[in-house]
């Protein structure tokens, strides 16, 4: 029996043992278009020299894998108030050069709200952080430049909130990257479409991948609440003439982040007169001059600027009139 | 006299150019045919059968068969009959056969596990699959008209 009757008896059984060894997750693998030469050679004598003789030489080209993966790199849900930047990562995980379509889509089952896609950007410089101006933009649904194997570009997505959003909603917004060349399921070809006339085969993924970003609705929130609390000069509490009604304006800011430029004003009631001097800000004399302290006070109004409000505080302002 | 040496030298100089030459000229004894084969699962009605195709829309992972045919076509018996058989770069074997392999660009060869690779460090460690350059199989003799194959199975890097 010879080595070679012998292998041809086992190769049925060596097939199907390694079947499941199809589908190898190289990275990228041997480049498209690559040829592939086997030629082997024999030497032997009949009695006399040795003598070399070779076959003939079986070539065949490396076929284009069309493979791709999209990964989000936001290491948790982001923070959302009115606009914000979801960072992706696509790679080529074919072994020909390819565009990619790019489509980003903010409708994902389970959101709480849906944002608006601005748009798309490439990380021209990669830096890894969205630079307006510098960075390209793309239009969702727009097709990136060529990728070579292995590489990988990041994929900037600009969202907008919608307006009525709660503090702690979440949404998500998925990523989808195509082959340029096409999609479809693993085994389908497309003739003659790869780098350098070769076919081009839809790989393991189908030719298209996608990953979802995560965003939690941010929003702060600004309650004001009025009281007024009046001592008249007989040790009662009636609102005669000549008692003092003091104010109180409650500001408390609740949800997340902060609220900006809060202003809080409010106009002298008619038949009452301000008490100068009384306008305070969390129990601290201001002065009622338009000055450098927060606060301003006349015989029409109060105004106090608080500036910037961390959500999860609460600023008390009380001024006095006495009852004409 | 002189031109006459040289005459002689040059007589013997093709004479001997002359008996290789004529030696190459001469029918092979032995012929080689070279093929390769895509392994392949195709569904038939749910049930996995693994077929044998031409090496069309080939991607890296596939598993290829590479077949050597031979025929002894001489009325003479062929001894010391080696085949060898460089692997091609872009393709690693994908297992151990009935063959002797080499992992240092065909300078030695051995039974695959009892191969090892010299590591940068000067360690060394088994030899791998993925180390294998050269496969050689060796048959003693070819009677007169015996033909038969020899294989490899390798897969795409």
């Amino acid at each position: 029996m010879t080595y070679a009757a012998f292998r041809f008896a086992a190769l049925g059984g060596t097939l199907c043992a390694t079947l499941a060894m199809g589908s190898h997750a190289l990275a990228a693998g041997i480049p498209a278009g690559t040829l592939i030469e086997n030629t082997a050679s024999a030497s032997y004598n009949t009695g006399g020299p040795t003598q070399v003789i070779d076959s003939n030489t079986v070539s065949f080209q490396v076929a284009e894998l069309l493979d791709v993966a999209v990964a989000s790199q936001d290491a948790s849900a982001l923070p959302i108030t009115s606009t914000t930047v979801l960072t992706f990562s696509v790679t080529n995980t074919g072994n020909g050069p390819e565009p990619f379509v790019l489509t980003a889509n903010p409708a994902v089952s389970g959101n709480d709200f849906d944002v608006t896609i601005d748009g798309l950007a490439i990380d021209s410089n990669g830096n890894g952080v969205y630079d307006a101006g510098t960075d390209v933009l793309l239009a969702n649904g727009g097709t990136s430049a060529s990728l070579n194997p292995d590489e990988s570009i990041t994929v900037f997505v600009l969202v907008t909130a919608p307006g009525g959003t709660t503090d702690g909603q979440t949404s998500q917004v998925r990523l989808l990257a195509e082959a340029d060349t096409g999609t479809g399921t693993p085994g389908d070809v497309f003739t003659g479409a790869g780098e350098g006339g070769v076919d081009a085969v839809v790989g393991s993924t189908g030719a298209d991948d996608d990953d979802v970003g995560s965003l939690i609705s941010s929003v702060a929130t600004v309650s004001l609440v009025k009281s007024v609390v009046i001592t008249d000069p007989f040790g009662g509490t009636q609102p005669v003439p000549g008692a003092i009604a003091t104010f109180t304006l409650s500001a408390t800011v609740v949800g997340t982040g902060s609220i900006n430029d809060l202003l809080i004003t409010d106009a002298i009631p008619t038949s009452t007169t301000y008490a100068p001097g009384t306008l305070t800000l969390d129990t601290n004399a201001l002065t009622d001059a338009a000055d450098t302290d927060a606060g301003e006070a006349s015989a029409s109004g109060v105004a106090v600027n608080l500036g910037t409000v961390a959500a999860g505080t609460t600023h008390s302002v009380t001024f006095q009139v006495e009852i004409d | 006299m002189l031109n006459r040496i040289f005459v002689a030298l040059s007589l013997v100089l093709v004479m001997q150019l002359a008996v290789p030459m004529a030696h190459a000229q001469s029918a092979s004894a032995v012929s080689l045919s070279g093929d390769v084969k895509v392994i392949r699962t195709v569904d038939e009605n749910g049930t996995a059968r693994t077929v044998l195709e031409e090496p069309s829309q080939v991607i890296p992972g596939d598993r290829l068969v590479f077949t050597t045919r031979y025929t002894n076509s001489s009325a003479e018996i062929v001894e010391d009959f080696v085949v060898t058989n460089p692997l091609p770069k872009a393709v690693m074997l994908a297992e151990d056969g009935d063959f002797e392999v080499s992992v240092d660009g065909g300078k030695t060869f051995g039974r695959f596990a009892a191969l090892s690779v010299t590591l940068e460090d000067g360690a060394d460690r088994p030899a791998e699959l993925a180390d294998v350059t050269h496969i050689r199989w060796t048959l003693a003799t070819l009677t007169p008209g015996q033909q038969g194959s020899v294989n490899y199975f390798a897969v795409i890097r």
